[in-house]
């Protein structure tokens, strides 16, 4: 086919005057636009059937433990939120590897990142919106499974009392557990730029270092040395989350329990990665997009 | 015309603009200024073309010196200056899983656009482009020249007061530069907006542009009006009927009588004549009777224009 496809017709040049939206409309555009993306809408068919399936499979047993909690009566929860994403971990962190190149690899690897930074939104901001599509899908995946714990456990009969605080405790947990998964996943996206690397390298750093990190605090907490076990847990954003779940009483269960000050250190090491994630993710775009 | 005085009408004004990249300096010491219309860059690979409109855009940051582009100061006002201006980058940026109508939307929107308009917008500027039937279609199976027209598109989208083309006949078939060429002059002169376009091509440049700027490595070479590098020489080119032989025997009785001449093509080009003959006229009445002496056919006498290859040539020469 020649290059000479389309043909100009003069139908008279319209020019625009009339209002341009400001620096917040364009984030909530973008951030909309990425968030939809993460889920396959507004791309191809094919895409969507990886987030949502996965997101089946995450919610299926969710389901399966609020009929089981329906026709056996329990008091509480079998298996409760945090524990609950702590079972599911596979697929969220499969969830964010997977939709994560989506959102970042797509932009720098095809430069369309230079048409993005040519226009209004900083290369900061640009980054920053990315890294809020990314974490809110993420959450999202989460949020759906506990809802249908929380909601479908209230109305099996639970104690309203008992579990609201329990769940919003998890909740607060998640979003920290979305922002520092979202920033891991987009900051090996940001690097790796075609797909297959970014997810492979976003599985090992998230799942294989978690089993890792595992093994040494069971280990540790067999032998009884809680320390060891309790640094161990902060290379993991699932211990973290796992950790700090069971120290706040948001319905985990994780293998050592933390004395003293360590939800703390906990809490400060998820806030640092994150930050140095998204640090480092505005670098990387402001990089790519001045070449 | 834009061969525009003092800072009324200047689009962009540049004030020694230096960028260094480690001890590689792209551009040394520039002061230019471009006004409404359209403006060719010229220059070779590497002589600073992109780096310059990069700096324009605020994605690079200066060594020193200043700029401003429609009146906002690039070090401080650049959020200003993207809002007003579209970039058409040299290299491929396109995403190949979206359609080119749901991208222009998106960049439309991206630009501040609302909703509606950018829709509206994008449709009326993917005709423009003569991206009609494809624009439905994925970009990762356009042909070359679709992709230019789509990269175009996104810039003219949100209807800028100044655009940028990065070599925007770069890879396109002879048909296909000369479509886009006339789409990049319609921009300028029936769009209204102000076009800085950068090409390798002198030549290019010419028919489309008012004023030209040629670069070379990072310095600023020449800034003018089209017309002034294009003016007549003083010289003419005669054509008489036949081929070499004909030429070459009008050459020589030419030159037994005064005048400096070479073959060109089929033509001879007699440079500006000596002072003896610089008589309004004269030269002509000379190659008249010339050739009705030889007995050959004139077919025609015209005025020699330089061109913007030889004014490079001429003004490289004189600097080294």
């Amino acid at each position: 086919m020649s290059d000479r496809s389309g043909v100009i017709h003069d139908i008279g040049y319209r020019g625009y005057d009339g209002p341009r939206e400001g620096t917040r409309s364009l984030v909530l555009s973008l951030y909309v636009t990425g968030l939809r993306h993460a889920f396959g809408l507004g791309r191809s068919g094919r895409s969507k059937v990886l987030p949502f399936l996965l997101l089946g499979l995450g919610t299926l047993p969710a389901v399966i433990v609020v009929g089981v909690v329906t026709f056996i009566n329990f008091g509480s929860l079998p298996v409760s939120y945090a524990a609950y994403l702590s079972q599911i971990q596979m697929l969220v962190t499969l969830f964010a590897a997977a939709q994560a190149p989506v959102l970042v690899s797509r932009d720098l690897r095809h430069r369309s990142i230079v048409l993005y930074l040519a226009r209004p939104l900083s290369p900061a901001l640009f980054a920053v919106t990315r890294w809020a599509s990314l974490a809110s899908a993420i959450l999202l995946f989460t949020v759906l499974p506990t809802l249908v714990l929380y909601v479908g456990g209230l109305l099996a009969g639970l104690d309203f009392g008992d579990e609201t605080p329990i769940f919003l405790r998890s909740l607060a947990l998640q979003v920290v557990l979305a922002a520092v998964l979202a920033g891991i996943t987009g900051l090996i996206s940001a690097w790796a730029l075609r797909r297959g690397f970014a997810v492979v390298a976003s599985i090992v750093v998230l799942i294989v270092v978690a089993g890792v990190v595992r093994i040494i605090q069971e280990i540790c907490s067999y032998e009884d040395i809680s320390t060891v076990g309790e640094l161990a847990g902060l290379f993991s954003p699932w211990t973290l989350h796992n950790g700090l779940a069971v120290a706040w009483d948001a319905g985990g269960r994780a293998v050592v329990e933390l004395h003293d000050a360590w939800p703390v250190v906990y809490l400060a090491t998820a806030l640092v990665v994150w930050a140095a994630c998204v640090a480092l993710l505005v670098r990387r775009f402001v990089k790519v997009g001045s070449r | 015309m834009a061969g525009v005085t003092g800072n009324e009408g200047r689009v962009i004004e540049t004030g020694g603009l230096t960028m260094r990249f480690g001890s590689v300096e792209a551009l040394t010491a520039l002061d230019i200024g471009v006004g409404e219309g359209v403006t060719g860059l010229v220059g070779a690979n590497g002589a600073g073309k992109s780096t310059l409109i990069k700096i324009l855009l605020g994605l690079l940051e200066p060594t020193s010196g200043t700029a401003s582009v429609l009146g906002h100061d690039i070090a401080t006002e650049s959020a200003e200056i993207r809002r007003l201006v579209g970039y058409m980058p040299e290299h491929d940026c396109l995403p190949p899983d979206v359609s080119a109508s749901d991208f222009v939307v998106h960049m439309g929107r991206m630009s501040g656009l609302p909703a509606t308009v950018a829709r509206e917008r994008a449709a009326d500027i993917l005709r423009h482009v003569g991206l009609d039937e494809e624009r439905y279609r994925q970009m990762g199976g356009y042909s070359t020249g679709m992709k230019q027209r789509a990269k175009l598109a996104q810039a003219l989208v949100h209807d800028p007061r100044l655009v940028f083309l990065d070599e925007p006949t770069n890879g396109l078939d002879p048909a296909a530069r000369v479509d886009m060429l006339h789409l990049v002059q319609r921009i300028g002169r029936d769009f209204g907006i102000a076009v800085l376009v950068t090409s390798h091509l002198l030549g290019e440049l010419e028919k489309v542009s008012d004023h030209v700027i040629v670069l070379d490595g990072g310095r600023l070479l020449r800034s003018s009006a089209t017309a002034d590098f294009t003016q007549h020489t003083g010289g003419l080119l005669v054509e008489v009927l036949g081929g070499d032989t004909e030429r070459d025997v009008l050459g020589e009785a030419l030159a037994k009588a005064g005048l400096t001449c070479r073959p060109r093509g089929a033509l001879v080009a007699v440079d500006p004549p000596p002072p003896g003959l610089s008589r309004e006229g004269a030269v002509h009445d000379l190659v008249r009777d010339t050739t009705a002496d030889l007995g050959l056919a004139l077919v025609r006498i015209q005025p020699d224009q330089a061109h913007l290859e030889d004014v490079f040539l001429t003004e490289e020469a004189a600097r080294v």
